[in-house]
């Protein structure tokens, strides 16, 4: 009834019911003197109390059944689809959903895209979808591979208990990552139903680039021959052009580009050349069709290799591209010492790890984490490039140096970085005593642009990550509240310290509204500011312009306080730009940035906290002269003293023994804060830093110094990547069903083998996670270790061949995921998911396109939200209930057996009920009956003075009618004994037996007593 | 005694249940809640604008640009779109003495014009073009018309101000401009206008209610910003019920409050939340002929309608 049904969760216990029979046979003998219906009553009591509380035992719970469905949808974004395809089938499912659903059983709909991982792009929800920013706005969704089981994994977990389940899976059945089968009879078992919607990949003319080969062993200005192999999938001749390049960090060489007729099946193609200068050179081969038809895939007509030829020490300097030149001093004279330099400028960094295997040290050369001054030219260091930069000392055993300069460390906005890490100093200060505090406000209304608090909770991540733990952060928003601070309420700005987790964790939550204007926030933060002791105060506002503009008083007091507000302009109502943000910004002294790509956003956030920081930079009142701490360190030897300097970028040394602090200001008193110079090895590098600049600024009375040379010159070579010069090893890698080899070949200076080597290995995939590769010897001299390369990319690797000889480096290619080698739809896969039967349900449904012009129209007649699975039943226990019930009834079982329930005033209320009713027609019967009652009464009080003035003892009950009851009787019956066969009637009107037991008792104690005193008396 | 707690008990539901209180606690009787978030038919995404026809139908725009209609009940009667929408939607809607809806198409700095029945009167829009000039807009908020059919267009901005058109779309006049002193706007965001052709000026970033003359002429100024009740935090919205009231929904306290028409408050309803009988952050309102008041509860995606 209304889908409820009663059910047990532990429902052995039922069993205990057997025992009702017994029940019944004891308490019918035992209730016996109760009569026939209160007996009964008293049975059934204790029937229902039993039962009830069997039922507890047994957990009862209240089921409900559901009609309701959710249907999920797994859009496969993956690359081998063509991107047309993927469209079509996203307007299938939105067509499906206005089809079939069902509003009246209040179905859900949601959609999730995957690739190599998955997303939800629409929660269930019951209503119809749409996706608004079509399949390019996907965020974080990489569609590089095909991984089907993350995608029904997450649906799993998306439903809701409340509906039956069913997943439409929409692909081409390519998976290469994951085991989708495995996991649909996972969810079979769980009842969730599977429909599947092949997506049919028409066969296509397909070329693609296998590899690119070099030999192993490459040595400086010897002839080498680069092997192209090329593949051509189709039945037929192909025309094209094959190119090969080669590129030595970011300068790109070109080494030949052929016509070429590609044959059905494999063709290899040769380029020699030869390599002049020692380096790490990345080759690359492209093929380009001459009719763009013949070749559908692109993303597999490239394919790289690369080879390292090693020679003397090279260094890379990175400076900031809004001061280049800064460090030419330095690196004329690095060049004078035979150090190899190339420089490039902050915002045209590297974009692979490979272009960093060149190098044997980088330099950061007062160089921020990001700068720039508009959206279109702001620029920074990704995640992604610090973490190549961490690695590439880490694991590759890259030198890595940091220059100091006002944009460098903490002031650069590099807090809270890997780099940091990497560092022997840490770039925050946490010592109270020195003042070097920001504050910074941000101020967030941007939820209208798409993914707009995705993007808001990005960029305030962002900030507060890069804040030091003295410096101040708040962060207002519009809520249903009104304007309100994110945290800290009233004060909103408050310390970052211990607090940073608590800040990001309370981004999770933020979900700004529709701020109407700016001047209320901008005052709330005004007066927050007022009440912090900063030496900098910034503020940061993002919005879409269309709050109303604060007012001219406002902007006034901020530009009294000294306080920037630099605004980001996004384009949700047109063209991105706002006359209210521009103006905001020009009167207080702030910068504005129009963004037409969200990408951007962090980097401009980057750039503009660095402003926060700008109190770490030391400038003393008159120049320092900087004291060498440890003179017997390669990087100092043979350096006594050193010339002054004005300034210097406040750190703290970390407390750590490997740390090797070299120079120390006298200034400030605290040395942790006083660091000037400091080094320390960082796993398999070293790392180094000089908080003061190399001449241009603090340091400008070092130019003329003749120590300058030996002192930069010792730093950067000490902090290069040890030289392996006895040439005796050779590494070679082969790729092989996603699998690297990797072959070392050892011999000594005398071409004798090197046996029984303990060597260790690890590799840096290309997302540069590290994993360790054993390395086992196959046969005299040669030793071999291998691991899976699932992804495509350069894999690196790094071979410790044991005690005294440095490592090796190798490297190999994996030119692209095998997405791209797919060309059909894997029907197997898909009928095999479509045939999976789902516990208590029935089997998918494969539902395959038309050969119509219109496909997925054919589509629609297959109805996704079809009934035919197991039905959602929500339980809820309610054996708590039931206890209470149990007790309520228990309690009656006691009442009807202890209790007489007198119904006499039932007869004449009726009665009465009746004279109301009917009048006088009845008032004749009630006067008989008054005269029945007075008759009645006057009997009783005869009876009463006939036993007062009876002169026995024995207690006497009142009779009702002929029927006498002695006390022995009385006794009995109160004792439980056998029932007298005829139970007399009782009267609330007559005195009960007990009534005139105690009163016969009573007076005859009384007259005992009486006796007893006056004998007393009588004797006394 | 038995009698006197229940009587006890009666009262004191009731008064709890109509709000019949001190001015202190809501009053006013939820009459009616309905409309769902979402994208199909009947359903809403932060609805933005609310107009009533005189057979009581209400139409209603959300920021998906649709302009759908409905009975007083919530039952969907037929939608259409706006012809553009991805720059932003419309926020203010009025009938005009012909019967056309006239839109407030904010972002595209337009008047739209329609039939009830959806088609659309292109050759009757006014504007276009963005910017300060005479007929230029920046942020439109909402649009009324007076006896003669004159049409007077509020919008927001860089230029806070009144525009009045004729009934062909005729520059006539303008007033306002970006301030906090008395005649001035900081987004005049609900417009409407009462039978002496006085036209009512919710000037939502002031808090206060501005009334003019059909000249431009300021004839009285009030409200204050607050919470309490009389006050005002953020006035969206305003309409007038024609027997000396003006009913007035507040974006930034979530309530309707019913004024007298020099600015004496009677009362209010609604609170913060996302329950029944509670609001969150509504646009707009509009009373029908019947004297009910229906809000525009508009991050709870639905219309509650009232008794005030």
């Amino acid at each position: 009834m209304f889908g409820l049904e009663i059910g047990f969760d532990k429902p052995w216990y039922l069993a205990v019911l057997a025992l009702l029979p017994v029940l019944w046979m004891m308490s019918f003998r035992s209730l016996a003197g109760l009569g026939n219906v209160r007996r009964l009553f008293a049975l059934s009591f204790r029937t229902i109390v039993l039962v009830l509380i069997v039922m507890c035992l047994a957990e009862v719970q209240l089921r409900k059944t559901s009609e309701k469905l959710t249907v999920i949808y797994l859009l496969d974004q993956s690359e081998s689809i063509p991107l047309e395809k993927r469209q079509e089938m996203l307007q299938y499912v939105i067509d499906d959903v206005a089809e079939h659903r069902r509003a009246d059983r209040a179905d859900r709909a949601g959609a999730i895209v995957f690739g190599r991982n998955a997303n939800i792009e629409i929660p269930p929800f019951d209503d119809d979808i749409a996706i608004l920013g079509g399949i390019d706005s996907y965020i974080n969704l990489n569609t590089d591979a095909t991984n089907l089981e993350s995608a029904l994994k997450l649906a799993q977990a998306s439903f809701t208990e409340d509906s039956a389940k069913r997943i439409v899976i929409v692909t081409d059945g390519n998976e290469n990552i994951g085991d989708a089968r495995t996991m649909a009879a996972m969810l079979a078992d769980d009842g969730i139903g599977i429909d599947v919607v092949p997506i049919k990949l028409t066969a296509r003319a397909e070329v693609a680039v296998e590899k690119v080969t070099l030999p192993p062993n490459i040595r400086k200005g010897q002839p080498v021959e680069t092997r192209v192999i090329v593949n051509n999938y189709a039945d037929r001749t192909i025309p094209g052009t094959l190119r090969v390049t080669r590129r030595v960090g970011a300068q790109e060489e070109f080494l030949g580009e052929i016509d070429v007729e590609l044959e059905p099946g494999k063709t290899p193609y040769s380029f020699a050349h030869e390599i002049e200068q020692p380096a790490v050179y990345t080759y690359q081969a492209d093929f380009t069709p001459t009719h763009p038809q013949d070749d559908l895939m692109v993303q597999n007509n490239r394919a790289t290799a690369f080879t390292h030829v090693r020679g003397k020490g090279r260094v890379l300097v990175i400076e900031n591209f809004e001061n280049l030149g800064d460090f030419d001093f330095l690196i004329e004279r690095l060049r004078n010492n035979n150090i190899e330099v190339d420089t490039i400028a902050s915002n045209e960094l590297f974009s692979s790890f490979a272009e960093l295997q060149t190098y044997d040290s980088i330099v950061l050369a007062n160089v921020p984490r990001g700068g720039g001054d508009d959206a279109d030219s702001v620029s920074s260091f990704s995640d992604a490039q610090i973490e190549m930069l961490v690695r590439n000392t880490e694991q590759m055993g890259c030198g890595l140096i940091m220059l100091g300069g006002p944009d460098s460390f903490g002031a650069g906005g590099w807090s809270n970085t890997e780099i940091e890490k990497a560092m022997p100093i840490d770039f925050q200060i946490k010592n109270s005593k020195i003042r070097a505090v920001g504050a910074l406000a941000l101020m967030m209304h941007a939820s209208e642009l798409a993914e707009g608090n995705f993007w808001q909770k990005e960029v305030a991540t962002v900030a507060i990550k890069a804040l030091g733990p003295m410096d101040y952060c708040g962060l207002l928003h519009w809520d249903i509240s009104g304007d309100r601070w994110l945290w800290g309420e009233p004060q909103g700005l408050i310390q970052v310290g211990s607090r940073r987790n608590m800040m990001l964790a309370r981004l999770g939550r933020m979900q700004p509204g529709d701020m109407p204007e700016f001047e209320p926030a901008m005052k709330k933060a005004l007066t927050s500011f007022n009440r912090v002791n900063a030496s900098v105060k910034h503020m940061i506002v993002i919005s879409d312009g269309d709050p109303s503009p604060p007012g001219f008083a406002t902007t006034a007091n901020f530009k009294k306080a000294n306080i920037q507000v630099s605004t980001v302009a996004v384009g949700t109502h047109g063209p991105a730009g706002s006359k209210t943000l521009q103006d905001l910004a020009q009167a207080t002294g702030g910068r504005y940035y129009v963004v037409k790509n969200p990408k951007a956003l962090p980097k401009i956030y980057q750039s503009e906290v660095r402003k926060v920081a700008r109190p770490l930079v030391f400038e003393p009142d008159s120049p320092v002269v900087p004291q060498i701490v440890d003179r017997s360190h390669e990087i100092v030897q043979g350096i006594d003293s050193l010339p002054p300097i004005t300034g210097f970028v406040l750190t703290t040394a970390k407390d750590n023994p490997l740390v090797e602090t070299l120079i120390l200001s006298p200034q400030p008193q605290d040395e942790r804060n006083a660091t000037i110079m400091a080094a320390w090895t960082y796993h398999l590098g070293r790392t180094a830093v000089l908080t003061t600049d190399a001449g241009k600024r603090w340091a400008t009375s070092w130019t003329d110094w003749e120590n300058y040379e030996k002192l930069f010159t010792q730093l950067v070579r000490w902090s290069m990547r040890p030289v392996n010069d006895d040439g005796k090893f050779t590494v070679a890698t082969d790729v092989r069903d996603g699998k690297v080899s990797v072959i070392v070949t050892a011999l000594d200076k005398d071409d004798e083998f090197l046996n029984l080597l303990n060597m260790s290995s690890s590799a840096l995939n290309p997302e540069l996670d590290a994993e360790d590769v054993k390395i086992t010897q196959v046969a005299p001299g040669r030793y071999v270790g291998v691991f899976d390369a699932p992804k495509d990319g350069n894999y690196f690797i790094t071979i410790s061949p044991g005690p005294g000889h440095a490592p090796l480096l190798s490297g190999v290619n994996v030119p692209y995921s095998s997405e791209f080698r797919e060309r059909e739809t894997n029907m197997a896969l898909l009928k095999a998911l479509a045939a999976v039967e789902p516990r208590g349900g029935e089997r998918g449904v494969l539902i395959e396109e038309k050969q119509t012009a219109d496909a997925t129209e054919g589509m629609l007649a297959v109805d996704t939200f079809r009934s035919g699975l197991p039905p959602s039943i929500s339980s809820q226990d309610v054996w708590p209930l039931f206890l209470v019930l149990a007790a309520g009834i228990f309690f009656a079982d006691v009442f009807v057996r202890r209790v007489t329930v007198n119904l006499e005033w039932v007869g004449p209320a009726l009665a009465s009920v009746r004279v109301k009713m009917f009048g006088q027609e009845l008032a004749v019967q009630h006067e008989e009956r008054l005269d029945r009652l007075r008759s009645r009464k006057a009997a009783i009080a005869g009876e009463i003075d006939e036993r007062r003035a009876a002169t026995r003892f024995e207690p006497t009950m009142p009779e009702d009618g002929d029927t006498k009851i002695t006390l022995d009787q009385v006794l009995e019956d109160a004792a439980g004994g056998a029932a007298p066969t005829e139970r007399p009637k009782r009267s609330t009107s007559q005195l009960s037996p007990e009534d005139t037991e105690e009163e016969s008792y009573t007076s005859r104690l009384l007259k005992a007593k009486q006796k007893a005193w006056k004998e007393n008396k009588d004797k006394e | 005694m038995r009698r006197l707690v229940l009587s006890v008990i009666a009262i004191t539901m009731l008064v709890s249940i109509s709000g019949c209180g001190d001015e202190t606690t809501p009053s006013g009787r939820l009459d009616k809640v309905w409309g769902r978030r979402g994208i199909s038919e009947g359903r809403f995404q932060t609805p933005r604008a609310i107009a009533i026809d005189k057979d009581d139908l209400l139409y209603i725009v959300d920021k998906l640009g649709r302009i759908q209609v409905f009975t007083p009940d919530g039952e969907f009667l037929r939608g259409w779109t706006t012809p553009a929408i991805e720059n932003g939607k419309p926020c203010g809607m009025t009938f005009d003495d012909a019967g056309n809806l006239v839109v407030a198409d904010t972002h595209y700095f337009q008047v739209l014009f329609y039939k009830p029945d959806g088609t659309w009167l292109q050759e009757k829009t006014i504007g276009g073009v963005n910017g300060q000039g005479e007929g230029e807009f920046h942020f439109l908020t909402d649009v009324v018309q007076d006896s003669k059919g004159n049409y007077y267009v509020g919008e927001y901005g860089e230029h806070d101000r009144i525009q009045k058109f004729s009934r062909d779309g005729k520059f006539l006049l303008q007033w306002g401009g970006h301030g906090r002193e008395p005649g001035k706007f900081v987004r005049p965001q609900g417009i409407t206008i009462d039978k002496q052709d006085r036209i009512w000026v919710a000037d939502a970033c002031n808090h206060r209610i501005q009334i003019f003359n059909d000249t431009g002429k300021l004839l009285s100024v009030w409200g204050e910003h607050g919470k309490e009740v009389g006050q005002l935090s953020y006035p969206y919205g305003i309409e007038l019920d024609g027997k000396g009231h003006a009913y007035i929904c507040e974006f930034g306290n979530n309530r309707v409050q019913k004024f007298t028409t020099d600015g004496e408050s009677l009362g209010y309803w609604g609170t913060s939340g996302r329950r029944e009988g509670e609001l969150h952050q509504p646009w707009g309102l509009a009373i029908d002929s019947e004297g009910l008041v229906h809000v525009l509860d508009t991050y709870n995606h639905r219309v509650q309608r009232i008794r005030l």
